[in-house]
Protein backbone atom coordinates (compact mmCIF):
# COMPACT_ATOMS: atom_id res chain seq x y z
CA UNK A 1 0.00 0.00 0.00
CA UNK A 2 3.01 2.44 0.91
CA UNK A 3 4.23 2.28 -2.79
CA UNK A 4 1.19 2.88 -4.00
CA UNK A 5 -0.32 5.77 -2.25
CA UNK A 6 1.61 8.96 -4.04
CA UNK A 7 1.89 6.64 -7.76
CA UNK A 8 -0.42 9.20 -9.49
CA UNK A 9 1.05 12.10 -8.08
CA UNK A 10 4.58 11.01 -8.93
CA UNK A 11 3.28 10.23 -12.03
CA UNK A 12 2.17 13.54 -12.72
CA UNK A 13 5.19 15.01 -11.47
CA UNK A 14 7.43 13.03 -13.80
CA UNK A 15 5.26 13.82 -16.95
CA UNK A 16 5.32 17.32 -16.15
CA UNK A 17 8.83 17.43 -15.63
CA UNK A 18 9.75 17.69 -12.35
CA UNK A 19 13.61 16.98 -11.31
CA UNK A 20 14.01 12.91 -10.47
CA UNK A 21 15.59 14.40 -7.03
CA UNK A 22 12.78 16.14 -6.57
CA UNK A 23 10.14 13.79 -7.31
CA UNK A 24 12.23 10.70 -5.02
CA UNK A 25 12.28 13.37 -1.84
CA UNK A 26 8.87 14.58 -2.17
CA UNK A 27 7.48 10.73 -2.04
CA UNK A 28 9.28 9.88 0.81
CA UNK A 29 9.01 12.86 2.78
CA UNK A 30 4.95 12.45 2.44
CA UNK A 31 5.38 8.80 3.20
CA UNK A 32 7.23 9.68 6.58
CA UNK A 33 4.43 12.65 7.00
CA UNK A 34 2.14 10.20 6.28
CA UNK A 35 3.14 7.21 8.91
CA UNK A 36 3.32 10.59 11.37
CA UNK A 37 -0.45 11.41 10.59
CA UNK A 38 -1.13 8.27 11.15
CA UNK A 39 0.20 7.60 14.35
CA UNK A 40 -1.15 10.47 15.38
CA UNK A 41 -5.26 9.15 14.67
CA UNK A 42 -4.04 5.97 15.96
CA UNK A 43 -3.01 7.71 19.24
CA UNK A 44 -6.27 9.62 18.87
CA UNK A 45 -8.25 5.95 18.74
CA UNK A 46 -8.67 5.52 15.17
CA UNK A 47 -8.15 2.14 14.08
CA UNK A 48 -5.20 1.61 11.17
CA UNK A 49 -7.75 1.25 8.28
CA UNK A 50 -9.27 5.05 9.65
CA UNK A 51 -6.31 6.67 10.28
CA UNK A 52 -4.73 5.71 6.89
CA UNK A 53 -7.70 6.81 5.62
CA UNK A 54 -7.61 10.35 7.82
CA UNK A 55 -4.07 10.80 6.54
CA UNK A 56 -4.53 10.64 3.17
CA UNK A 57 -7.12 12.78 3.55
CA UNK A 58 -5.28 15.87 5.70
CA UNK A 59 -1.79 14.99 3.16
CA UNK A 60 -4.36 16.73 0.64
CA UNK A 61 -5.63 16.46 -3.14
CA UNK A 62 -2.47 15.42 -5.03
CA UNK A 63 -3.83 17.02 -7.67
CA UNK A 64 -3.09 20.43 -6.07
CA UNK A 65 -0.32 19.22 -4.53
CA UNK A 66 1.33 18.64 -8.34
CA UNK A 67 0.06 22.29 -8.86
CA UNK A 68 1.71 23.79 -6.27
CA UNK A 69 4.90 21.79 -7.36
CA UNK A 70 4.71 23.15 -10.68
CA UNK A 71 4.27 26.86 -9.71
CA UNK A 72 7.97 26.55 -8.80
CA UNK A 73 9.54 26.23 -12.26
CA UNK A 74 12.83 26.27 -10.37
CA UNK A 75 12.48 22.74 -9.58
CA UNK A 76 11.64 21.14 -13.01
CA UNK A 77 14.50 19.63 -15.26
CA UNK A 78 16.14 22.30 -17.17
CA UNK A 79 14.60 20.59 -20.67
CA UNK A 80 11.66 22.28 -19.43
CA UNK A 81 12.79 25.03 -18.29
CA UNK A 82 13.81 25.99 -21.57
CA UNK A 83 12.70 24.20 -24.50
CA UNK A 84 14.51 26.42 -27.37
CA UNK A 85 17.74 26.02 -25.18
CA UNK A 86 17.20 22.33 -25.54
CA UNK A 87 15.88 22.31 -29.03
CA UNK A 88 19.34 23.53 -30.11
CA UNK A 89 21.45 22.03 -27.61
CA UNK A 90 20.62 18.41 -28.40
CA UNK A 91 21.13 18.25 -32.05
CA UNK A 92 24.48 20.12 -31.52
CA UNK A 93 25.44 17.72 -29.00
CA UNK A 94 24.91 14.69 -30.71
CA UNK A 95 27.01 16.73 -33.47
CA UNK A 96 30.36 16.69 -31.89
CA UNK A 97 29.60 13.76 -29.84
CA UNK A 98 29.58 11.30 -32.59
CA UNK A 99 32.73 11.47 -34.45
CA UNK A 100 34.15 11.47 -30.45
CA UNK A 101 32.21 8.11 -29.72
CA UNK A 102 34.81 6.11 -30.75
CA UNK A 103 37.75 7.59 -28.99
CA UNK A 104 35.42 7.77 -26.04
CA UNK A 105 34.85 3.75 -26.48
CA UNK A 106 38.62 3.26 -27.03
CA UNK A 107 39.04 5.37 -23.31
CA UNK A 108 36.54 3.33 -21.87
CA UNK A 109 38.28 0.08 -22.87
CA UNK A 110 41.97 1.54 -22.65
CA UNK A 111 43.41 -1.36 -20.33
CA UNK A 112 41.32 -4.12 -22.86
CA UNK A 113 43.05 -2.31 -25.88
CA UNK A 114 46.50 -2.49 -23.86
CA UNK A 115 46.15 -5.84 -23.49
CA UNK A 116 45.16 -6.89 -26.48
CA UNK A 117 48.15 -4.71 -28.26
CA UNK A 118 50.18 -5.98 -26.03
CA UNK A 119 49.55 -10.13 -26.94
CA UNK A 120 50.38 -8.79 -30.43
CA UNK A 121 53.19 -7.39 -30.10
CA UNK A 122 54.43 -10.21 -28.28
CA UNK A 123 52.50 -12.78 -30.78
CA UNK A 124 54.35 -10.82 -33.44
CA UNK A 125 58.16 -10.84 -31.56
CA UNK A 126 58.24 -14.56 -31.18
CA UNK A 127 56.78 -15.43 -34.69
CA UNK A 128 59.42 -12.71 -36.43
CA UNK A 129 62.23 -14.76 -33.35
CA UNK A 130 61.20 -17.65 -35.04
CA UNK A 131 61.81 -16.59 -39.14
CA UNK A 132 65.30 -15.18 -37.47
CA UNK A 133 66.19 -18.78 -36.22
CA UNK A 134 64.91 -20.39 -39.39
CA UNK A 135 66.73 -18.03 -41.61
CA UNK A 136 69.92 -18.21 -39.97
CA UNK A 137 69.37 -22.17 -39.31
CA UNK A 138 69.79 -21.88 -43.41
CA UNK A 139 72.56 -19.35 -44.06
CA UNK A 140 74.79 -20.79 -41.66
CA UNK A 141 73.88 -25.07 -42.49
CA UNK B 1 -11.35 20.48 7.45
CA UNK B 2 -10.41 23.82 8.52
CA UNK B 3 -10.82 27.32 6.78
CA UNK B 4 -8.80 27.92 3.70
CA UNK B 5 -6.51 30.48 3.40
CA UNK B 6 -7.44 33.93 1.62
CA UNK B 7 -5.48 34.70 -1.58
CA UNK B 8 -3.32 37.37 0.15
CA UNK B 9 -2.00 34.52 2.30
CA UNK B 10 0.93 34.05 -0.75
CA UNK B 11 4.02 34.11 0.48
CA UNK B 12 3.13 33.49 3.94
CA UNK B 13 3.95 29.83 4.19
CA UNK B 14 7.32 31.02 3.38
CA UNK B 15 7.74 33.64 5.75
CA UNK B 16 6.65 31.20 8.45
CA UNK B 17 8.63 28.15 7.11
CA UNK B 18 12.09 30.26 7.31
CA UNK B 19 10.64 32.27 10.80
CA UNK B 20 10.56 28.62 12.12
CA UNK B 21 13.44 26.91 10.72
CA UNK B 22 15.35 30.00 12.10
CA UNK B 23 15.27 28.88 15.61
CA UNK B 24 16.10 25.25 14.99
CA UNK B 25 16.43 22.59 12.07
CA UNK B 26 12.88 20.35 11.29
CA UNK B 27 11.06 17.70 9.29
CA UNK B 28 7.93 18.70 7.37
CA UNK B 29 5.56 16.99 9.60
CA UNK B 30 7.15 18.92 12.94
CA UNK B 31 6.86 22.36 10.62
CA UNK B 32 2.89 21.80 9.61
CA UNK B 33 2.55 21.43 13.44
CA UNK B 34 4.61 23.96 14.27
CA UNK B 35 2.75 26.61 12.40
CA UNK B 36 -0.77 25.65 13.48
CA UNK B 37 1.00 26.13 17.02
CA UNK B 38 2.80 29.26 16.87
CA UNK B 39 -0.17 30.85 14.82
CA UNK B 40 -3.01 29.47 16.82
CA UNK B 41 -4.17 27.75 14.26
CA UNK B 42 -5.26 30.96 12.20
CA UNK B 43 -3.09 29.68 9.47
CA UNK B 44 -3.60 26.01 8.58
CA UNK B 45 -1.25 24.90 5.58
CA UNK B 46 -2.19 21.64 3.45
CA UNK B 47 0.09 18.86 5.14
CA UNK B 48 1.46 17.99 1.83
CA UNK B 49 1.71 22.07 0.48
CA UNK B 50 4.65 22.60 2.45
CA UNK B 51 7.02 20.24 0.47
CA UNK B 52 7.10 22.26 -2.37
CA UNK B 53 7.62 25.26 -0.89
CA UNK B 54 10.57 23.91 1.28
CA UNK B 55 12.11 22.06 -1.79
CA UNK B 56 11.92 25.66 -3.81
CA UNK B 57 13.44 27.55 -0.87
CA UNK B 58 16.72 24.77 -0.84
CA UNK B 59 16.45 25.07 -4.80
CA UNK B 60 17.26 28.84 -4.07
CA UNK B 61 19.66 28.25 -1.97
CA UNK B 62 17.56 29.64 1.41
CA UNK B 63 17.54 26.16 3.20
CA UNK B 64 20.01 23.30 3.80
CA UNK B 65 18.29 19.76 3.61
CA UNK B 66 19.97 16.74 5.19
CA UNK B 67 18.44 12.91 5.81
CA UNK B 68 19.00 12.00 9.58
CA UNK B 69 17.84 9.39 11.67
CA UNK B 70 16.44 10.23 15.18
CA UNK B 71 14.96 7.31 17.73
CA UNK B 72 15.35 4.79 14.65
CA UNK B 73 13.25 7.18 12.00
CA UNK B 74 15.19 8.39 8.99
CA UNK B 75 13.73 11.80 8.25
CA UNK B 76 14.69 15.10 6.47
CA UNK B 77 15.59 17.67 8.36
CA UNK B 78 15.77 21.51 7.06
CA UNK B 79 17.88 24.15 8.53
CA UNK B 80 18.35 27.75 7.45
CA UNK B 81 21.23 29.20 5.71
CA UNK B 82 22.79 32.52 5.75
CA UNK B 83 20.89 32.94 2.51
CA UNK B 84 17.81 31.95 3.84
CA UNK B 85 18.35 34.28 6.82
CA UNK B 86 18.80 37.37 4.28
CA UNK B 87 15.37 36.30 3.24
CA UNK B 88 13.78 36.33 6.36
CA UNK B 89 14.79 39.21 7.28
CA UNK B 90 13.47 40.71 4.18
CA UNK B 91 10.45 39.26 4.01
CA UNK B 92 9.76 40.16 7.69
CA UNK B 93 10.48 43.95 7.11
CA UNK B 94 8.16 43.49 3.99
CA UNK B 95 5.54 41.87 5.66
CA UNK B 96 5.80 44.56 8.93
CA UNK B 97 5.66 47.35 6.33
CA UNK B 98 2.33 45.89 4.61
CA UNK B 99 0.91 45.09 8.05
CA UNK B 100 1.34 48.82 8.88
CA UNK B 101 -0.01 50.43 5.71
CA UNK B 102 -3.07 47.21 6.14
CA UNK B 103 -3.58 48.25 9.76
CA UNK B 104 -3.49 52.65 8.97
CA UNK B 105 -6.00 51.98 6.29
CA UNK B 106 -8.60 49.45 8.07
CA UNK B 107 -8.07 52.27 11.32
CA UNK B 108 -7.38 51.50 14.60
CA UNK B 109 -9.65 48.04 15.92
CA UNK B 110 -12.66 49.17 17.00
CA UNK B 111 -13.32 52.05 15.29
CA UNK B 112 -14.00 50.30 12.06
Amino acid sequence: MRDQTFRDLRRSMQQSGVAPRHIRRMVLELHDHLDDLKQEAVANGCDPFQAHARAVREIGDQKLLARKFLEHSELRTWVYRYPRVARFYYPVAYVLLLPAAPVFAGVARASMIARWGAALMLSATVTAAMFLAMQLSIALG
Amino acid sequence: MGQTNPPFMSGVPELLLLRLLAQREMYGYELVKSIKLVTSEAISLGEGVIYPVLHGLERSGALKAKRKTVDGRTRVYYSLTAKGKKRLDKLQGEWHRIQSGITAALGVPGNA
